[in-house]
């Protein structure tokens, strides 16, 4: 037995398996399928036919994708929040490649046969730590974040977090004991490992956030959606 | 059957003209685009929707969520001051390719 929802169910999953995921536009085409299957049983077809008649010239989801993708819609404040987000990670993950790595041999050189394997890793770990942290944070912070509906909220906190990253940068960047380069102990050493590569993952955990956020809320939305039709 | 070249070439002419009568929406404006062709113009559905956003992004025509006679939801469009002005400029266009056409057909039989 053929059924209708079920069919426009499966029908908007390959729409949004094929990447027509904003919320607006699936809805309209959405919107149209039913109009057209409506107006088309009136003329006595049964609702597998007209369903098979309006998904025919409705169009092919990758075709569709295509073109509203040209739409050049200006960026929606949502975009700006997630894009923030992505360069928040990415510049905290380069930096961490770059920051640490010559610091750490820089110390093992100056260092030498002087200082045990131990003392030598550890830097290693430090940094190692920093790195997985960021990627951690990118790829999960989302399922761990709650979904926050209210938009000005959210945003309020995307925002915030940001401005926390370049605070936070300046802060370290101030604060960085004097006269480290001159007096290399171990101690020092630490300290100033830790400072940066705390200053690119805090920027990365505060970017995951940030993005996360609205990446929480928009799969909610797809999950919903989803459901939506189903029941 | 009209070439996919020239439907889609038409497709905004056809949408601006068709709104300047009034606010409408994707499946309606469809549907007297394919009356008014006697169905020569036929246009892949789903492909309005991005056609009708672009319009919008670029300030020609305004939508609004809406509500069918039967509380079905509906997103209408209409005709924005930009729009009109943009639809002037696609019926002097093609007006001209239609006289330049007209002018050589007739050429042929003189």
């Amino acid at each position: 037995m053929f059924d209708l929802e079920q069919a426009i169910v499966d029908w908007r999953k390959q729409m949004l398996a094929a990447g027509i995921s904003a919320p607006a536009p699936l809805e309209e085409l959405e919107i149209h399928l039913r109009e057209d299957i409506a107006q088309q049983m009136q003329s006595g077809l049964s609702a597998q036919q007209t369903f098979g008649i309006a998904v025919k010239t409705i169009g092919q989801a990758p075709e569709l994708k295509r073109e509203f993708k040209k739409t050049g819609a200006p960026m929606e404040m949502q975009e700006i929040i997630r894009l923030a987000g992505v360069i928040c990670v990415a510049v905290a993950l380069f930096c961490q490649v770059f920051t640490c790595s010559p610091v750490v041999f820089a110390f093992l050189f100056a260092h030498g046969l002087k200082v045990s394997l131990m003392t030598r890793l550890l830097p290693f770990a430090a940094w190692a730590i920093t790195v997985a942290t960021t990627v951690l944070s990118w790829k999960y912070t989302h399922k761990l974040l709650p979904v926050i509906h209210n938009q000005l909220l959210r945003r309020a906190i995307g925002i915030l977090c940001y401005v926390g990253c370049l605070l936070w940068i300046r802060f370290v960047l101030l604060h960085l004991p004097k006269g480290v380069a001159e007096n290399f102990s171990l101690g020092n050493f630490l300290l100033v490992t830790f400072l940066l590569g705390s200053e690119w993952t805090v920027m990365a955990i505060l970017g995951g956030i940030g993005h996360g956020l609205e990446k929480a809320v928009s799969k909610k939305a797809a999950a919903i959606d989803l459901l939506a039709g189903q029941s | 059957m009209i070439r996919k070249e020239l439907v889609a070439a038409s497709a905004e002419p056809l949408v601006l003209s068709l709104l300047s009568k009034g606010e409408s929406y994707g499946y309606a404006i469809i549907q007297e685009v394919k009356a008014r062709s006697d169905g020569k113009l036929q246009w892949t559905d789903g492909m309005l929707y991005p056609v009708l956003h672009r319009m919008e992004h670029r300030g020609l025509i305004k939508s609004r969520w809406g509500e069918s006679e039967t509380g079905r939801k509906r997103k209408y469009y209409s005709l924005k001051k930009d729009g009109k002005t943009a639809m002037a400029k696609h019926h002097e266009h093609w007006m001209l390719v239609h006289s330049v056409l007209a002018g050589l057909k007739k050429e042929q039989y003189v």
